[in-house]
């Protein structure tokens, strides 16, 4: 039998992973989007567990709409790295610095 | 140690490696793949949860569709990844420190008492005439209706919004226009001209 | 459990969604030969939406769809107030619209969206709701900031509006899968219920909360989570600014009521000490590097920055006086900021954008009327007496001083002093520095009277201050 907290700690360390991802890769957008879809994997496994031991159906419901939204956001992400790109011709996070002060 | 545990072990450890490689490797297309690798090992764990409608999901739309899009989109960018690379070392100090910090107040929070096993028991496991997609089905589209009609409205924006920013219209190329060419009429390419017949000399 | 929907208190929803998708359709085949058509039946479907909310005025809190939307007091007052700013912000931006190429169906269509993903926002009495109407607000604006595709600081505004707003709602999400495992719940009502019955020093609880107030920091922008606030005020088009700086803010208001107000009232002491902080850094911040800004939408949004931290005054003070001051101090600061905009558009013509400060040098010898306009916007931002902002800012300190957080409210109050010094060096630069170029001014007759219309009403004299106060009383009074 494996317990719930193991779930979690395993939800809270692909979380961290997220975090650093997001911290390392600040100049690579492309890869800045699969650090955010890893955080919505680590809440999703969160809400998935919860709800296999709560016994209760919602979390798995709220699941689906988080999915739903990723998708839909990730689409919306790569529509502005493109836009983005054929500025630029980069997609170097550190070279967008025309905003500052 | 179980079956159960061996799998679990299994799954998380492949998910928990997947994903450090996805944020430490150099090349977009790699992290893309170990994303994918990520998301199986992911899914596989949902199964042990008996939420299978769910890693169904998260294999058919997130797998088949997200990922691939964004393999499209890093394949369609002709992007320099050594540029890319730069000042990598630097800020990884920093970003482990955090992450090692945040990492360890979730894990000692988490593991600390109120879910093992004592507080919080493993439920039977479901009969074998238990339908998960049934029961989501059941749920969504009745006592749900609500959020899914909102979800419904998320998919027409995300449409609107990925048009919006990435349609141009090209000037200068040429491309099949059906509906202009299917309404064309004789009179607008052959013209008749009356001409008197030459005279013969 | 009740599973008769009762959709009409949801009717405005509808409507504003339905003529979005018509708007749509409309568009695609009358953009040539009627290029304005979209802009007028965007505005006819706001005027529909406020007369269908007004509708709604004095009903007794009802919750349908399941309990996942709750039509009660402060959603009436809200989503009005959200759906008034819309239009009159609409009627300031379209000629800068039309003069930068952006004039686009999807424009109107992607602000509906946004506008419906604020009213089910204010109306959510679930996780689930609040989460999708966030969802729904925060990719239309994503989408709105990059709408002006050849202009680089736009998209590069965007890109950043996109990834920190991502990362918040990954921080709000996590918190929400938190408050799940230890209440075994979504639903906000019995979430509540089930905090109550708990000790306030549970730990999952207390990481649950921080994760969701780290969440909503994101999205008020408050420091140390306000990153993104200048990059976006900056760099985004002024219209599409206007927007995100004023209906918006109220969304944010209603979301904070019904995560930290109607769900963890229970644990108030908890939040109320993390958002002193936050409250404290912002004034503080926004404050002082305003001082230092020469583009005059990055001083706005350095100065959006301290008002958010003024607003979180009211929440702190953790009592129905205390919220009703925060909603007053919402709505006051978004009229303010509509005008502010709208001046700001008034002054740009196409090829000019009138964002910097020194672009304002001796407007008083050219237009004077426009100048003591925006003398006086500026007036009420910094809170001095003649002008409604004045009142706005009493009003949260007063609710600090009734529950006796004295030092706090020395710090706003000092706070704003140092505030008021950047907002009148614009109004020296008006009216003591030489002119610098010819200024005409090339905006409709209908933005030049509203805009001046919303100028005037910011002076207090005026007998709307109390109505609108008593309004907001009376709408967190009715709270389901």
């Amino acid at each position: 039998m494996i317990p719930l907290s193991h779930y979690l700690a395993l939800g809270a360390i692909l979380f961290s992973i997220s975090v650093v991802g997001i911290f390392l890769n600040r100049k690579n957008v492309v890869i800045l989007l699969m650090s955010i879809e890893l955080m919505l994997l680590a809440v999703n496994i969160n809400f998935i567990a919860f709800s296999h031991y709560l016994q209760d159906v919602t979390g798995q419901i709220f699941v689906f709409f988080v999915l739903t939204v990723a998708a839909a956001e990730s689409a919306i992400g790569l529509a502005i790295i493109i836009v983005l790109f054929r500025r630029r011709h980069t997609i170097n996070v550190s070279d967008l610095d025309s905003l500052k002060g | 140690m179980t079956f159960e545990q061996l799998a679990f072990y299994f799954f998380a450890s492949v998910a928990i490696l997947a994903a450090a490689m996805v944020v430490t490797v150099r090349n977009p297309v790699r992290a893309a793949l170990f994303l994918i690798l990520t998301f199986f090992a992911v899914a596989c764990i949902w199964m042990m949860l008996e939420a299978e409608f769910l890693a169904i999901v998260l294999i058919l739309v997130y797998v088949g569709a997200v990922m691939v899009l964004f393999l499209f989109v890093v394949m369609m960018l002709d992007i320099d990844f050594d540029q890319l690379r730069e000042g990598f070392a630097e800020t990884l100090p920093i970003g482990a420190t955090v992450a090692v910090l945040v990492l360890l107040q979730l894990v000692i929070v988490l593991t600390s008492g109120p879910f093992e096993l004592e507080q919080v028991a493993a439920p039977v496991p479901a009969a074998a005439d238990y339908g998960n997609t049934h029961q989501l089905g059941l749920l969504i589209y009745t006592y749900y209706v609500y959020p899914f009609e909102l979800a419904a409205v998320m998919l027409v924006l995300a449409m609107i919004a990925a048009i919006v920013l990435t349609l141009r219209d090209r000037t200068g190329t040429r491309s099949q226009k059906p509906h202009e060419q299917t309404q064309v009429k004789r009179k607008d390419r052959v013209r008749l001209v009356k001409m008197n017949a030459e005279k013969k000399n | 459990m009740n599973h008769i929907l009762n959709m009409q208190v949801a009717t405005p929803e509808i409507f504003i969604f339905s003529m979005a998708c018509l708007i749509l359709m409309i568009d695609l085949y009358t953009h040539d030969r009627l290029p304005l058509l979209s802009y007028w039946l965007t505005q006819a479907t706001l005027v529909a939406g406020i007369y269908l909310g007004l509708g709604g005025m004095g009903t007794e809190p009802v919750t349908t769809f399941n309990g996942m939307f709750i039509h009660d007091g402060m959603s009436v007052v809200v989503k009005l107030a959200i759906m008034l700013f819309t239009l009159i912000g609409l009627v300031y931006s379209r000629q800068y619209i039309l003069d930068r190429g952006m004039y686009r169906g999807e424009y109107y269509v992607l602000v509906l969206i946004a506008v419906l993903g604020m009213m089910v926002m204010t109306s959510a009495s679930h996780f689930l709701s609040l989460y999708l109407g966030l969802e729904l607000l925060s990719l239309s604006l994503y989408t709105l900031v990059a709408i002006n595709r050849d202009s680089d600081t736009a998209v590069e505004a965007a890109m950043k509006y996109f990834v920190l707003g991502a990362v918040a709602s990954g921080m709000l999400l996590y918190g929400m899968s938190l408050m799940y495992g230890v209440t075994g719940s979504l639903d906000i009502k019995t979430i509540s219920a089930a905090i109550q019955g708990m000790q306030s020093d549970d730990v999952m609880l207390m990481l649950g909360l921080i994760f969701i107030v780290v969440g909503l920091g994101f999205k008020l922008g408050v420091v140390p989570f306000h990153m993104w606030i200048p990059d976006i005020y900056q760099g985004a088009p002024t219209s599409v600014v206007l927007f995100i700086a004023t209906a918006p803010k109220l969304a944010a208001f209603a979301m904070v009521i019904r995560l930290l107000v109607d769900g963890f009232q229970s644990i108030a002491v908890n939040w109320s000490d993390m958002l002193v902080i936050l409250a404290v850094l912002s004034m503080a911040l926004g404050n002082i590097v305003a001082i230092a800004q020469a583009n005059f939408k990055r001083m706005l949004a350095y100065s959006a920055i301290s008002h958010m931290g003024y607003f979180l005054l009211g929440i702190i003070s953790a009592n129905p006086n205390g919220y009703s001051a925060s909603l007053f101090y919402m709505i006051i600061y978004a009229f303010t900021g509509l005008a502010a905009f709208g001046l700001i558009l008034l002054m740009s013509r196409s090829g000019f954008e009138a964002e910097n400060i020194s672009d304002y040098r001796g407007l008083n010898r050219e237009h004077p009327w426009y100048a003591f306009m925006i003398a006086l916007v500026m007036f009420s931002m910094a809170g001095l007496p003649p002008t409604v902002g004045f009142y706005a800012k009493l009003s949260v300190i007063q609710a600090l001083v009734d529950v006796n957080m004295i030092s706090l409210a020395v710090i706003a109050v000092l706070l704003a002093v140092i505030g008021a010094f950047y907002y009148l060096r614009i109004v020296k630069t008006m009216y003591f520095d030489a002119p610098e170029a010819e200024r005409t001014i090339t905006t409709g007759l209908d933005a030049r009277v509203l805009v001046s219309l919303n100028a005037v009403m910011l002076l207090a004299v005026m007998p709307w201050i109390g109505t609108i106060m008593d309004l907001c009383m009376s709408a967190i009074q009715s709270m389901g």
